[in-house]
């Protein structure tokens, strides 16, 4: 490489590094530096002080932050195991060839296209107490027994999480569809010769070479999962009794509603800085073996 | 020669003169009007163009948000925080002008909006409008919480409206026994946790005369027997009883839809449910609908929360005085008028109830009178969206768990609320 | 793998499942758009619908939804183009650069897409408010595309990496200039990445809401979620508005779909799993 060439490079680099440094590195940093700030809007009198670490010492003792963790966490939890599991039956089947296999992938990567304000709407009309496709499904035209899904707490998140669940499956699928691909027939065709049935075959072969697959869907999935804050924005609003306030919307509701911009701030630092720890690990337990493998 | 130049300086001069004129006449001022995104819009834009034909040297830029109270307010203060001078004119909700007062986000309407003008309006959306003895927003048009019934089923049965709360559940299990109907229920309101659970909830509290907030020691008064009997009275009485439990997802068009389906005896809501429930395109029980004021706990008189929109002039504008004359015009007796007709607002100022046309279609207008002369107004605080917020947290925690420690919650919403009020208090002095 | 699976009712079973899982939902909300107010509540439900274009008439005639689809054309393409094109000169950059280097600088990229983005709508409002970018098309694409490069780059990068080093040594000792390597040799090679990667921020920038909710306040430059956003009433859930516009949004969407399916998923293979 000349030094010529290295100039050229850094100039190829240059645009989008700037646009990424002012619309997301710049204002990254002053939401750093807002949670190290007591900024309230509604009472510029206060002035904006520094505060320390005290944004991040009130978040560990707010209650209502600390259920908002767990519902987050139950949420990032259920979300991933489901579209894993869905995921991985998706991508099996889609990795046969079959008449109609294009078709079928188009299916599978339907729900994944909708915009998530659409299929918030949508779910809430299938979850709807009185006519909700849902209730029909389970309860006929027993109206009596129908289930007000979005109105109970325990309801309202699981219906959340079904809704996340069938959006973002697909997506895993994919993933994990892409470490199917690399697996080479030759492989299977030898376990048959061998006499291994199909449930052997899945264990000894499929199973080992699509991990490293499932870990890359798994921690993609769990970044987003995480952050989740449309679904939530579209489908409840946080309620009922704050079943699916979940950290996002929370911090939304700090900055936005309240006007508490240092501790909604100082929320959001910490959602970053927790999926920036399960990045790391997603990157120490299987990076370095794919950059060896690629190297 | 000479001529020549003379003849140039007319010239130029001449030239000046037309392209000042051009710039005089044919370049009217934007001003920006912020609002949510109404459902008449046609009888808002023809508003709009007939105050552009009065006022030809103004032209009107109309930009909307969604209608939710709580996400418009964080588009217009993200953009009063930052000193946006973009908009001239927004709509604001009742409970918001001490907060943009305080913040100094609002241009103070004193000197404009004389003291003889505002004893035009009524009191109470006045008093919501004014921060620490001056005013900050012109009411637009005012709603409050009225009680709607159906009044078939309740002649069917020989009963009058229920004055207490107990006689709409007597009247209404009574009711729904005789007509035998699933689907039939007693009350639907609102109980989803949202900024109008604070409404449907503080009327529950006030009829058994209690409060939130006592303003004159400035002291949450959350956790008093007043209020937790009358919280618990929503938990055992009405969630999953009188109303269906799904209610506690219900804004107001779920409500609404449930009693205009035919599927409530009674319904709180706004004064403009009475023409929707009266439309026989969209109702079922049109023509079998009455409206009165709300019920109350026995011993106790009722009462219905305030509500509706005013008009509040950025500070940082550069128009005030082409944003004050829309303003006025909006507000006007005329324009309240044509709203209240072909809206179903109402309005603001009192000369519009008595206006003949207004009582000749809108006789219920006259009779809503009382319930808006006696609205009560949620807090009025620079901290109220935070005060809501903890009050949507209690009530809907309070009301959607089927045992809620209803006296332990109130404690600890009511020691948050104290908080945020000392808060309030330390900037106002 | 071929395998004779296909005449297994198991097989066909969970293919239909499959198809259902991912199709009902969505068919029947979209199919309430074609029906009338009656037969949109009822129960027992309405399966087939009158095909009432009402919906889809109120639709347009009220709620204006061809604009806001217009709107979303416009910003979604113009995001589309711009991070490709940032994205290609970047990502072959990084692609030439040592390996160690490369890495830093593209984790870097990704830490910055880790950040919830709630919390940084604030300060790029800001930033558009004092460049006087609000409501205009460039104030939510220039954002858009910030969020859309790091993936954008990540995959391209991967693609370029994977380009024989001979094919562009060859050019270059035909007298190309690196820039002319690019466009006439590596470029073509890398269509599959390109495609993938431009789809992705399509649908990113489709879809998107939050920030254009923010950002947008003049109806004439609003996109298409926050048009849907707007539907919701102060009167009645307007259910079937809801409906018709979710279909005349998803409708391209779909097609899109349909079309490249095959590409979209080379590329996302390419682009998360050998990284």
């Amino acid at each position: 490489m000349t030094p010529g060439d290295k100039k050229l490079y850094l100039f190829l680099l240059v645009p989008a590094i700037l646009v990424l440094l002012l619309f997301v590195g710049a204002p990254i940093c002053q939401s750093i530096f807002l949670s190290f700030h007591r900024d309230i809007i509604a009472l510029p009198q206060l002035k904006t002080p520094f505060v320390g670490l005290d944004n991040f010492g009130e978040l560990l003792r707010d209650p209502v932050a600390r259920h908002s963790f767990l519902i987050t966490v139950i949420f990032v939890a259920t979300t991933t195991s489901f579209e894993l599991l869905i995921g991985l039956l998706i991508a099996l089947l889609i990795n046969h060839r079959f008449p109609g296999r294009g078709a079928l992938r188009a299916c599978v990567l339907i729900p994944w296209a909708i915009p998530t304000v659409v299929s918030a709407q949508m779910w809430r009309f299938l979850f709807n107490d009185a006519y909700g496709m849902i209730n029909y499904v389970i309860f006929g035209v027993e109206s009596a027994r129908y289930i007000p899904w979005l109105a109970m707490p325990g309801t309202a998140l699981s219906a959340l999480i079904i809704a996340d669940i069938w959006k973002t499956s697909s997506f895993a699928a994919l993933l994990i569809l892409a470490g199917l691909q690399v697996i080479p027939d030759e492989l299977y065709r030898a376990a048959r010769v061998d006499g291994a049935g199909s449930w052997r075959r899945f264990w000894h072969i499929t199973w080992p070479l699509i991990r490293p697959a499932l870990l890359v869907a798994l921690l993609f999935r769990t970044i987003d999962a995480f952050r989740v804050f449309d679904l939530a924005f579209v489908m409840t609003p946080g309620g009922p009794a704050d079943a699916t306030n979940v950290l996002q919307l929370y911090g939304y509701k700090k900055m936005f509603v309240e006007g508490w911009m240092g501790y909604g701030s100082a929320i959001s630092v910490s959602v970053f800085l927790i999926v920036l720890v399960l990045a790391i690990i997603y990157l120490r337990t299987i990076g370095r073996h794919l950059m060896e493998a690629r190297a | 020669m000479r001529t020549s130049i003379k003849s140039r300086i007319i010239l130029i001069l001449g030239l000046f003169y037309f392209m000042t004129g051009v710039v005089f006449a044919g370049e009217p001022t934007d001003i920006v009007f912020l609002t949510w995104k109404t459902s008449q819009p046609k009888v808002w834009a023809n508003l709009i163009e007939e105050f552009q034909r009065e006022n030809p040297g103004i032209r009107v830029k109309l930009q909307v948000a969604p209608h939710s109270s709580t996400q418009y307010h964080a588009i217009v203060t993200q953009r009063l925080k930052n000193k946006d001078a973009s908009v001239d004119v927004f709509f604001m909700d009742v409970i918001w002008p001490p907060e943009f007062a305080n913040a100094g986000w609002l241009l103070d309407l004193t000197p404009r909006f004389k003291e003889q003008q505002r004893a035009k309006f009524l009191p109470g959306p006045i008093a919501a409008n004014t921060y620490r003895g001056k005013i900050y927003g012109v009411p637009c048009y005012l709603a409050a919480g009225l009680f709607y019934y159906r009044s078939d089923l309740l002649r069917k049965y020989g009963f009058e409206p229920p004055r207490t709360w107990d006689e709409m559940l007597s009247q209404g299990y009574e009711i729904l026994k005789g007509e035998n109907d699933p689907a039939l229920s007693i009350y639907s309101a609102q109980f989803k946790q949202y900024e109008g659970l604070v409404c449907d909830m503080m009327e529950f509290i006030w009829s058994n005369g209690g409060t939130v907030i006592d303003p004159k020691a400035n002291r949450s008064t959350l956790a008093e027997p007043p209020a937790v009997d009358a919280v618990s009275f929503v938990r055992d009485r009405i969630i999953g009883k009188a109303s269906p439990r799904g209610a506690l997802n219900y804004e107001e068009p779920e409500s609404l839809e449930l009693f205009i389906q035919g599927k409530a005896v009674f319904h709180r809501n706004w004064p403009y449910a009475w023409s929707i429930a009266n439309n026989p395109k969209r109702s079922r029980i049109a023509g079998k609908t009455g409206v009165g004021t709300l019920p109350a706990f026995p011993g106790h008189a009722p009462a219905s929360a305030l509500g509706g929109w005013q008009f509040g002039i950025n500070r940082w504008s550069r128009h005030y005085d082409e944003a004050w004359r829309f303003v006025q015009f909006m507000t006007s007796h005329q324009s309240q008028r044509t709203l209240a007709l072909k809206a179903g607002l109402a309005p603001t100022r009192r000369s519009v109830y008595q206006d003949l046309e207004v009582r000749k279609k809108m006789p219920h207008l006259k009779a809503f009178l009382p319930a808006f002369e006696k609205a009560r107004p949620r807090p009025l605080s620079p901290v109220y969206q935070m005060i809501s917020q903890e009050l949507q947290r209690f009530f809907s925690r309070a009301i959607a768990g089927r045992k809620s420690n209803i006296p332990a919650l109130a404690g600890v919403a009511s020691k948050k609320i104290q908080k945020l009020l000392e808060l309030g208090a330390m900037v106002q002095r | 793998m071929k395998t004779g699976l296909f005449r297994k009712p198991l097989f066909l079973a969970a293919t239909l499942l499959t198809v259902g899982f991912s199709l009902a939902p969505f068919l029947w909300f979209v199919s309430s758009a074609f029906k009338t107010q009656t037969q949109l509540t009822a129960i027992p439900p309405q399966w087939w619908p009158a095909f009432s274009m009402e919906f889809f008439r109120s639709a347009v005639l009220h709620y204006g939804i061809f604009h806001y689809l217009i709107n979303s054309v416009i910003v979604a393409g113009s995001t589309t183009l711009v991070t490709i094109f940032l994205a290609t000169l970047a990502g072959y950059a990084l692609a030439q650069l040592p390996r160690r280097v490369s890495q830093i600088i593209l984790m870097g990229i990704l830490t910055c897409a880790m950040f919830p983005q709630i919390a940084i709508v604030g300060p790029i409002w800001k930033f558009l408010q004092i460049m006087g970018w609000l409501n205009t098309y460039q104030g939510l694409v220039l954002p858009y595309v910030a969020l859309t490069l790091p993936l954008a780059v990540w995959i391209l990068t991967l693609f370029f990496q994977q380009m024989p080093k001979e094919l562009e040594a060859a050019a270059l000792v035909d007298g190309c200039t690196r820039l002319m390597a690019l466009v006439r040799v590596i470029l073509p090679l890398s269509a599959p990445g390109l495609f993938t990667a431009a789809i992705l921020c399509f649908i990113y920038a489709w879809n998107e809401f939050f920030l254009g909710l923010l950002i947008m306040t003049d109806p004439l430059k609003q996109t298409m979620p926050v048009g849907i956003a707007l539907f919701q009433g102060e009167h009645v859930v307007p259910w079937g508005e809801i409906a018709a516009a979710s279909f005349i949004t998803t409708a391209p969407l779909v097609i899109m779909v349909l079309i490249f399916q095959r590409r979209i998923v080379t590329g996302l293979s390419a682009g998360a799993v050998k990284g």
